[in-house]
């Protein structure tokens, strides 16, 4: 069997397996190449017709193509769309001018979302994360147990064997479960060239320029590249070998240091 | 070269040298951009020492921390015949729940043993497990044979004690191979100081494992769920063994009625006039309505029973008692139940049988059970069909033991 | 006398932010007996200078190195990227000296420092150290032995050397740094965090001291300062809300430490090193001094609020102060926006000082003790780094170089504040320094201890 059949078929077979213990399900949906594909591979799952709705968390700062694409396709395939917001600090003006970057994911991402499975009283979310993105994903599981502070306790997982998933437990307050984590990036940009998925143009090489990975606009910015379609830019993959999210590792840490120093006192 | 990647994991002692192997494996191969490798190199060199493969492992998992993405190296590595994957498998006794998801992940495993050190209780355990979860394709690699002198003698010794530690646990292992990785002998390149060893180095074992193949077993089909598309009932499944065909009778387990199959469909994609192993699709079918659990077959070659007889690991912090209730989950079938009898347990890493009828599971131990179903179950040996032949036993909600069914 | 046959085992038990005063009062309270069996035996507990700035990155840099900033090169937690306003986060790459577990162990590589220099020839360096939660320790460098980070750690597998010791650490659920962001909304969960972080730092002290092989033992706890931050008002107070619960967190630390003692000198059969120090002292804060505001009262410093942290400095600015009162005069060539021409810096200090001399509260309490120049404090080829001007406080009044704030005194949630003349030490008796002890001379004391030439018998 082909490659990409093989991961298109664990990606359904996990979709179909939440679905079935989750009907308080939800995807979440970043308008991304990660999340449209697995936006895509819902669709296949369920034949056409996505049973349960799928979430955009508007922080506001989104790129504008990213919002029309998002409207287009929302109305294309018949999707239930839930749109997230954290009213209160959008209208209090959050941004990332405003406060530490870190606050503003916090308030506009996370908090965001809390409200919305809270308010849609969700049990469940199916998230586009892949095991290759970060370190620490190699430590997830498929289904992945979270408490109401969105806490992943990832020393204290259940076990997850061959593909039998732990699905139930009275002190969880949802599950993220993930579809395609067993998928690298070469691997999505491969399987949205084989089933031809429409992707947003912001990927796509404008003078000399275009986005490895989107979100919101003051926080993103396009790398050098002349890839200006899917095969380009698997072949850009698969030469290249600088990391998707190189620059934003060290931010990471640096938030980290910076709220930590801010707690006592410093900065 | 073969587009599907094996995915393997590295088993053994903490300290037996997994680092330093994964180095090795990644260097040998030429799996590594030219450019990390100067980086390391100068890296190693600005610290004052030679090129050490065990660094090779920790800057690349530092790189993975800091989230270098693209799927060079890492925990992959390249040969002419194909690309493997290595599974995370914490080797801490603490991470027994880790090791084991790690491993039941894997289609071979590398066993590491230190010839200075011999046959480590973590060593046992580990072999237990491999055992336990039906990894039949394990290469055992006596390590740091540079410090034994590559004596023959020494790895005599200590192959003798692994064999008869192996066949306790009905493992026969592919091949015991001298190596020492941080020389790189027997790695990639045949030894010239082990020119005793006759065997293969570590790459062509590798090479020579197989992806498992299960296509040419006969049909075995687990239905998942029941939809209404356009008005029309399908149930949608997985081929777990075998060919689903369009136009085929099949018996409808465990209840034996039968049915034909009268669709087989992919969403965008043409009505399939079958579906191979591993497919996930939906169906419609002339005969009464399905239901999840249920296993379509073309002949009835599965166990249909309410007891499983098995050996179960148990992967939790908490003891079992005898009589707590459980659930039974194989493949998509959901039954309650409990354990009958438990008619040995024993300590992995000792191998010896603590105690015959006994009353309850210790944490991280393993037991002879008689599983007693409430409804009827379809299952297989392991080795025929490995979907249908392996199990979890959840309690409260949690995955609490594994087994196969052998 | 030098024992050739030992084997000299040395157990340093860093205890940050605890203060001389406050261990001497509460021993006399009775709340420290293990603390009292100790200095009965033969210990001395010295008052100990810190180094100058009193933070922790600085200080417990200067206690690894066994030399001042101007070797080590880390003046605080922040600095400025040269020629620009960029900040970031000095990390162990950045320090400039050699630590003593490089020294003892052979893997000092290129770096060098006076100290190195004196011990060098009469090192043993091939000795096995475990060094657990010192600040300023992140990211972890490969080293002989074991090493977990302390604040700031982001990531503790990059915290611990090496890989097998992170896969314990994790294993126990052990956490580099409590949540500190928690203490003012929700004490009672932070002083849980707070307790329950120190038994796990005591659970992995007792597993490295027993499993593993190892010369020189480090293991600090960081837990005081946390608390101390926020709720030092209760160390005296016993009106104080938090005042039992803070004495019995301290009565835990002497439980851990009489244990950690009765076990080094089991195992040493009494021949071992046993010492306890702080990096800085702590007293109670009564105000916060913003000094970027008084620079910017003073027609000092300009800002520009469009941007972000120290690219605020806007042109026309002649000075600025980066946490806690380091002052930096903006010198041309120095700074992209520098308006102070070499031979103009001595009239700005001159200015800055007289502004910063006469900085009093509202009741005429005078607000500064001490103003250093860097020629007095920093020797070394990081001098040039460091700051122009460095304050030191009067006792209650903390001094920040926040950019935030528009008013120059202020109160916020933190009850504590560090204290450079009140860190502590605990010596054996017989180790006689001749002056008051200053935490860049501990390096120099536990070298001599694994050197061929050791100039004392312990």
């Amino acid at each position: 069997m082909e490659h990409l059949t093989i991961l298109e078929n664990k990606s359904i077979f996990i979709i179909r397996e939440a679905y079935y213990r989750f009907k308080d399900i939800a995807m979440l949906w970043s308008v991304g190449k990660d999340s449209t594909t697995l936006l895509w591979l819902c669709r296949k799952a369920f034949f056409g017709q996505i049973p349960f709705p799928v979430i955009h968390i508007d922080t506001t700062y989104k790129f504008p193509e990213m919002y029309r694409f998002r409207d287009e396709y929302a109305k294309k395939w018949g999707l239930n769309l839930i749109v997230g917001r954290n009213e209160g600090q959008i209208e209090a003006a959050m941004g990332p001018g405003k406060g530490s970057k870190l606050d503003c994911c916090n308030e506009l991402k996370t908090n965001a979302l809390k409200e919305t499975i809270g308010k849609y009283g969700l049990k469940a979310l199916l998230l586009g994360i892949r095991r290759d993105e970060h370190g620490i994903r190699a430590k997830e599981r498929v289904f992945s147990p979270r408490d109401e502070n969105f806490k992943w306790d990832y020393e204290n997982q259940p076990a997850e064997l061959w593909d039998q998933y732990k699905s139930t437990a009275a002190e969880d307050n949802h599950f993220r479960v993930h579809p395609i984590l067993h998928m690298t990036e070469l691997d999505i940009w491969r399987y949205i060239k084989r089933e031809n998925i429409p992707m947003s143009e912001l990927y796509f090489s404008k003078e000399g320029k275009r986005y490895r990975s989107i979100g919101c606009a003051p926080c993103c910015s396009p790398i050098e590249s002349n890839a200006s379609s899917v095969d380009e830019i698997i072949s850009e993959l698969e030469t290249s070998n600088t990391s998707e999210r190189s620059g934003r590792a060290q931010d990471k840490e640096d938030a980290y240091t910076m709220q930590k120093l801010r707690s006592l006192g410093y900065m | 070269m073969e587009e599907r990647s094996l995915h393997i994991v590295i088993v053994g002692h903490v300290d037996h040298g997994k680092s330093t192997l994964v180095g090795r494996l990644i260097y040998d191969t030429g799996s590594l951009p030219p450019e990390k490798l100067e980086e390391i190199r100068k890296a190693s060199e600005l610290q004052g020492r030679e090129l050490e493969f065990a660094y090779i492992m920790d800057n690349l998992e530092e790189e993975r921390k800091k989230g270098i993405t693209i799927d060079i190296a890492h925990t992959f590595f390249m040969t002419k015949k194909r690309r493997y994957v290595i599974i995370d498998a914490p080797g801490h006794k603490e991470f027994l729940k880790n090791m084991i998801s790690g491993t039941s992940q894997a289609e071979a495993a590398l066993l590491l043993i230190d010839i200075s050190q011999g046959i480590q209780e973590q060593t046992r355990r580990h072999c237990y497990i491999l055992s336990l979860l039906g990894v039949r394709q394990i290469a055992v690699l006596v390590n740091k044979m540079d410090l034994a002198g590559y004596r023959e003698e020494s790895f005599n010794e200590i192959r003798n004690e692994i064999e008869i530690l192996l066949k306790g646990l009905k493992i026969i292992p592919s091949y015991i191979i001298p190596v020492s990785a941080s020389k790189g002998e027997n790695v990639a390149l045949r030894s010239e100081k082990l020119t005793w060893y006759k065997g293969p180095t570590i790459l062509e074992a590798l090479d020579n494992f197989d992806t498992l193949k299960i296509e040419d077993k006969g049909l075995r089909f687990a239905v998942q769920d029941l939809y209404t598309v356009v008005g029309e009932p399908v149930a949608v499944g997985r081929v777990e063994a075998g060919v689903l065909r369009k136009g085929q009778d099949v018996f409808v387990l465990p209840e034996k009625r039968k049915a034909r199959i009268t669709k087989i469909k992919k969403y965008l994609e043409e009505d399939m006039p079958f579906a191979a192993t591993g497919d996930c699709v939906g169906i419609r079918i002339e005969g009464p309505g399905l239901k999840r659990g249920q296993i379509l077959s073309d002949k009835i070659l599965s166990t249909i029973t309410d007891t499983i007889h098995a050996n179960i690991f148990w992967m939790v912090d908490k003891e079992y008692r005898l009589g707590t209730p459980i659930i039974f989950r194989c493949a998509t079938q959901e039954v309650k139940g409990s354990i009958r009898k438990i008619l040995k347990r024993f300590d992995p890493a000792s191998i010896e049988v603590v105690e015959h009828n006994a009353t309850t599971i210790k944490p991280a131990e393993v037991a002879e059970v008689e599983i007693g179903l409430e409804a009827m179950v379809t299952v297989d040996n392991f080795f025929e069909v490995p979907e249908l032949g392996r199990f979890v036993l959840e309690h409260a909600g949690y995955p609490v033991a594994g087994g196969i069914i052998v | 006398m030098i024992h050739m046959n030992d084997t000299p085992k040395l157990l340093v038990i860093g205890l940050d932010g605890v203060p001389y005063t406050l261990i001497t009062d509460y021993i006399e309270k009775g709340y420290l007996p293990n603390f009292k069996k100790i200095l009965s035996g033969g210990f001395r507990l010295h008052q100990m200078d810190a180094s100058i700035p009193d933070v922790s990155s600085t200080s417990w840099t200067s206690f690894m190195t066994g030399v001042n900033p101007g070797e080590h090169g880390i003046f605080g937690f922040m600095d400025l990227r040269p020629g620009s306003y960029k900040i970031y986060f000095p990390s162990s790459r950045d320090i400039q000296a050699p630590t003593i577990w490089d020294i003892i162990g052979g893997t000092v590589n290129n770096r060098n420092s006076a100290l190195y220099g004196a011990y060098k020839t009469s090192i043993n360096n091939r000795l096995r150290s475990i060094v657990l939660n010192i600040p300023q320790t992140y990211p972890a460098a490969p080293m002989n032995g074991i090493l977990t980070a302390g604040f700031v750690c982001p990531d503790l597998k990059k915290g611990t050397y090496p890989e097998y010791a992170y896969n314990y650490l994790e294993s126990i659920g052990y956490v580099p740094d409590v949540d500190a962001a928690k203490a003012a909304e929700e004490p009672d969960l932070f002083l849980k965090e707070v307790f329950s972080a120190l038994e796990k730092r005591a659970l992995a002290y007792d597993y490295f001291f027993d499993n593993e092989s190892w010369d020189l033992f480090i293991g600090v706890i960081t837990e005081t300062d946390r608390l101390h931050h926020f709720f030092f008002d209760a160390a005296r107070d016993q009106g104080h809300k938090y005042h039992d619960l803070f004495v019995s967190f301290y009565k835990r630390i002497d439980e851990i430490i009489g244990r950690l003692f009765t076990r080094f000198m089991d195992k040493t059969g009494g021949m071992g090193l046993f010492m306890t120090m702080s990096d800085h002292g702590f007293t109670v804060l009564r105000q916060e001094v913003y000094i970027n505001s008084l620079l910017r009262e003073g027609g000092f410093l300009k800002i520009n609020k469009q941007k972000e942290y120290f690219e605020q400095i806007d042109t026309g600015t002649k000075a600025f102060c980066m946490d806690p009162a380091r002052i930096y005069v903006n010198l041309e060539g120095r700074y992209p926006l520098g308006s102070v021409s070499a031979p103009g810096k001595k009239d700005v200090i001159r200015e800055l000082k007289d502004m910063l001399v006469s900085l009093a509260d509202n009741n005429g309490n005078p607000v500064i003790n001490t103003i250093c120049e860097n020629g007095d404090l920093y020797q070394g080829p990081s001098s040039d780094k460091g700051p122009d001007l460095v304050c030191l406080a009067n006792d209650g009044f903390d001094l920040k170089g926040t950019l935030k704030k528009e008013e120059v005194f202020g109160k916020g949630q933190f009850s504590g504040m560090h204290t450079r003349y009140d860190a502590h030490c605990i010596l054996p008796g017989n180790i006689e320094m001749g002056v008051r002890l200053h935490i860049e001379n501990l390096a120099g004391i536990i070298l001599n201890y694994f050197s061929k030439e050791r100039t004392w018998n312990t």
